[in-house]
């Protein structure tokens, strides 16, 4: 139908396209619903690898025993998600998909190293998470492509800690999420800058700075001043520019501590 | 292009009956409700999804209806205030004034509902964050908390149908 339909939109939970439609933001020929593919709302765990369906609920992904044991962050986040109305309808790929520089699971998606399998009229393919969003709003699917499912890959040690600055019902103003190995000295730290653009930059800066050092908080303040090197931040009704990008760093240095607190403890 | 007004037929329960009508494609479900089944009990307070005072049941979930279409109804069953009789929650916010102007108490109804279905025992703490999604203007929400609480402590059980 997506195909036969040049115009149409998927439309999942519709908590963010709805809005979008209501404030005739964005053209659109058609609505299709997907939110009751089941092929598409289902949670696959296997060996701490997880699969789940782009139609999934936050409140299934939040509920769900098997997420919160291969990676509780994942689920953490969504039972954090605004509402509960919203848990019940929203989706985690609607959540990719429109890619608002605050959306919540993009950064964290990048930082678990996800693949995002998209099928499509040119048949399946699987897009890395870190390529697919491509900007502020635009991820990588073309005409007539649905994302099916996003993969997961097993934890295998590392932790996650995950650092929003935002007043309760607020979008976020900042956002930071890291991924290390902490055995004695940080490892293979991936370290995602949120809410500043759909292309969920990396803080390339400050993992390599981190990468082998000591978790100290001391190591970790020192390597979090990188964080908004190369960063383009804007100012808005709500922050300026300079305010982002100093909170940028605060938001890498307490995800690093989180991350590395969580590894220690083995919390994942 | 010119703009089609598409139309939908649909097959659904209302407060366990059932129903089939045709709705126009860009129709929210809210508006369905409120215009085309006459029931009024569910309110609609800001219509971006904001306020939770078009809050209803669909298939169970805690929906607000401003962000869904009422073509997404099609093989659901929805439930409104109209279902009644959530009397044990009616009655504690009766009780505990959890009820000023009145305009938010149906969401708060279906929310509560809700909460306690999946949580009869819940702590003021998880009632706060259940209610999340519901402004309420007038009471500054103590007494709406309180009501529930009085509905969890008083019993062991949910608080029945919406």
């Amino acid at each position: 139908m997506l195909v036969a339909n040049p115009g149409s939109r998927p439309l999942a939970g519709g908590q963010s396209l709805l809005n979008v439609l209501k404030h005739r933001a964005a053209e659109v020929e058609a609505v299709i619903d997907i939110s009751r593919l089941e092929e598409l709302r289902g949670i696959d765990a296997e060996g701490g690898r997880l699969e789940i369906g782009a139609a999934c609920s936050y409140d299934r992904i939040g509920a769900s025993d098997a997420v919160a044991a291969a990676h509780p962050k994942i689920a953490a986040v969504a039972d954090g998600l605004v509402d509960q109305q919203v848990r019940c309808r929203g989706t985690i790929g609607g959540n990719a998909c429109f890619n608002d520089p605050g959306s919540n699971y993009p950064p964290l998606l990048v930082a678990l190293e996800a693949t995002m399998r998209v099928v499509g009229p040119g048949g399946d393919r699987e897009v890395a998470a870190d390529q697919f969003f491509q900007d502020t709003y635009r991820v990588d699917l073309g005409p007539g492509e649905l994302l099916r499912s996003i993969v997961i890959p097993a934890a295998d040690g590392t932790a996650v800690g995950y650092s929003s600055l935002q007043a309760e019902d607020s979008w976020a103003l900042a956002r930071a999420v890291a991924r290390v190995r902490c055995n004695g000295t940080i490892a293979e730290p991936r370290i995602v800058v949120g809410c500043v653009s759909g292309a969920q930059p990396r803080a390339t800066a400050v993992e390599q700075a981190l990468d082998g050092a000591e978790p100290s908080a001391e190591a970790i303040a020192a390597a979090a001043e990188q964080a908004d090197e190369g960063l383009e931040t804007a100012s808005d009704a709500h922050a300026s520019a300079g305010y982002r990008r100093k909170m940028a760093r605060v938001m890498v240095a307490r995800a690093v501590t989180e991350a590395t607190e969580r590894a220690r403890r083995g919390d994942g | 292009m010119a703009e089609v007004e598409e139309t939908h037929s649909i097959e659904f329960e209302l407060n366990g009956e059932r129903r089939a009508t045709v709705v126009p494609g860009r129709e929210l479900l809210v508006h369905f409700i409120r215009d085309d089944l006459g029931l009024k009990g569910t309110h609609i307070g800001c219509d971006t999804g904001n306020c939770g005072a078009c809050t209803v049941r669909v298939d169970g979930q805690l929906v607000k209806s401003c962000m869904m279409l009422a073509a997404q109804l099609d093989g659901c069953a929805v439930e409104t205030i109209e279902a009644g009789p959530a009397e044990e929650l009616r009655e504690a916010f009766n009780a505990e004034h959890a009820v000023q102007c009145g305009y938010c108490t149906p969401g708060m109804l279906a929310s509560a509902a809700f909460l306690l279905e999946r949580n009869p025992n819940p702590s003021s703490d998880e009632i706060r964050r259940a209610l999340k999604g519901n402004i309420c203007r007038c009471t500054g929400y103590e007494n709406i908390v309180r009501a529930i609480e009085r509905v969890a402590n008083g019993k062991a059980t949910a608080g029945g149908a919406l």
